[in-house]
């Protein structure tokens, strides 16, 4: 107990009467961490991103202007039967007229076009919301095979051109994003583990001096192990401190740039708090310690 | 107390520091080691704390066969023994007192015997008005003081002084030379390692003379013969 409360002591000592060594050990930490949150950040904001667009993305199966309700509520619940359709929805002619006005209100020409006609010339339709984006395709395969007098047109092509590039998109992000996440991660850790080596090294003389007085190993090391541990706890709550005030003012700008879709960039954070910032410590914490131990080994030699 | 038999050292298995030297140092002795640049004092006092081994021989301290200790025996060794440096090797970020109270603090020591006695070596040496201060507020002679103070915490029956004069000023050296005598008064085992021809010619004490890795010379009453 009286050498935990020594070991405890001469590393605070240590961090103190060392303020600078304190000070640019901990902003590399810092630096390193904001560097992976923001990566995180970015990755948790085009995942959404793509995962909204995904959500937004249907197929809709266009239907003869005159056919009878309940024949396309028969095929509208036949379609609804596949386990690939997460919801199906039925947009009858007057509905479909009162989108165009309404995404029209502005144009007076289309208006315009429209009152010269005299008639409602939208087609009722069926719009389809895919289980899983990735089968899109396969339930467009189930669509086309549907055989019903009803169906006007099935015309696919530009959905299916649409998914293989947002499916192709979302792959080469993942693709570079990891690639440029694990060469940040790995430079981080890196200037992470030279940083607390470099930092060791300047008490190369103080560990020497240490073993001629008389200090066993474990007093050697141990108060760099603590030290450590404070600098991964310090770091770690300043991230903490500076990030979710930062999140919290990028998020109204998130919300207006993807409006109509749900990306909450600080309810993500919020939700995996304990991991994302408990594994950062835990990592951080391990690369000090061992940083430590091989720059202590290397100085305290017997 | 001492006893060296035999022993030789070698580095690279090339450059041979020590050549079979003998030599017995009995309890309460002053003893003066002189030679020139390599050879092999400082040698000796590194076998002697531990610092390194010796290729052959036999060195006792007490009934102590340190040839044979292990890692983990070299603190309780280097407890035994003070050392004193040339450079004074204090810690820079602690005061005079909290370098005099680590070396008892590293080894476990009690608070209440650490209060008692740090007080009572930066007494002897004379520092205890200059506690406070870091080692860079104090002069040459001072940190070399507190640097006796640190090797007498744990009341050592030897204390090894490499150089300890090497960068003091004749006035400073003469106190350091004064303080190691009046500790060998205490009944301490004094081994002064030392260039400095006038200090061991004063001295008038047992003065061993190495030259290449061989003790060439040893005199009860000897005066630097190089």
């Amino acid at each position: 107990m009286l050498s935990l409360y020594r070991i405890i002591k001469f590393s605070f000592q240590d961090i103190a009467r060392n303020i600078w060594l304190t000070i640019v050990t901990i902003t590399i930490l810092l630096l390193a961490l904001f560097t992976i949150n923001t990566l995180l950040t970015v990755r948790v904001i085009s995942d959404n991103a793509v995962a909204a667009v995904k959500e937004k993305i249907n197929i809709s199966l266009y239907l003869k202007a005159d056919a009878p309700e309940s024949e396309i509520m028969a095929l509208k619940a036949k379609i609804s039967n596949s386990d690939k359709v997460k919801s199906i929805n039925y947009v009858s002619r007057q509905s479909a007229l009162e989108t165009f006005r309404e995404k029209y209100k502005n144009n007076q020409a289309v208006l315009a076009a429209l009152k010269e006609l005299g008639r409602n010339p939208l087609s009722p339709s069926l719009t389809i919301v895919p289980k899983n984006f990735d089968e899109s395709s396969l339930l467009i395969n189930e669509l086309k095979v549907i055989d019903n007098p009803i169906i006007e047109s099935r015309d696919f092509s530009d959905n299916t051109s649409i998914l293989n590039k947002i499916n192709a998109i979302t792959k080469r992000v993942n693709e570079v994003g990891m690639f440029i996440v694990a060469i940040f991660i790995l430079t981080s850790l890196l200037v992470v583990y030279n940083a607390i080596r470099v930092a060791i090294y300047t008490h190369r003389q103080e560990i020497e001096i240490m073993r001629l007085v008389g200090a066993s190993n474990f007093f050697i090391y141990m108060p760099y192990i603590v030290s450590a541990f404070v600098y991964a706890l310090l770091s770690i709550l300043i991230v903490i401190s500076v990030f979710y005030p930062f999140l919290s003012l990028l998020q109204p700008y998130l919300e207006v740039f993807f409006m109509g879709y749900n990306v909450n960039i600080l309810s993500y954070f919020v939700d995996n708090f304990t991991m994302i910032f408990g594994s950062q410590f835990l990592v951080v914490m391990l690369i000090n310690v061992v940083a430590s131990l091989f720059a202590v080994r290397k100085y305290a030699r017997i | 107390m001492i006893t060296l038999h035999n022993i030789s050292k070698s580095y690279n298995n090339k450059t041979k520091v020590l050549r079979t030297v003998n030599l017995r140092i009995e309890p309460g002795e002053f003893v003066s080691i002189v030679g020139q640049s390599g050879a092999g004092k400082t040698t000796l006092v590194r076998i002697l704390i531990g610092e390194e081994r010796v290729d052959s021989g036999e060195v006792f301290i007490g009934d102590w066969d340190i040839t044979k200790i292990s890692k983990r025996e070299v603190p309780y060794l280097r407890r035994q023994i003070g050392v004193i440096f040339q450079d004074f090797k204090l810690l820079p970020k602690k005061t005079l007192e909290e370098n005099v109270s680590f070396a008892l603090e590293v080894s476990g020591g009690k608070p209440g015997k650490i209060k008692k006695i740090v007080p009572s070596v930066l007494k002897i040496v004379g520092l205890e008005d200059k506690k406070k201060r870091y080692p860079n507020e104090v002069s040459g002679g001072e940190q070399q003081r507190a640097a006796i103070a640190r090797a007498l915490v744990h009341q050592p029956k030897i204390l090894l002084a490499d150089e300890p004069t090497g960068n003091l000023d004749a006035i400073n050296a003469n106190e350091i030379i004064e303080l190691l005598l009046r500790i060998n008064k205490f009944g301490t085992t004094v081994i002064l390692v030392t260039h400095n021809k006038e200090i061991v010619n004063r001295l008038n004490r047992r003065v061993v003379t190495m030259e290449q890795g061989q003790i060439i010379s040893d005199q009860a009453h000897g005066k630097y013969l190089l």
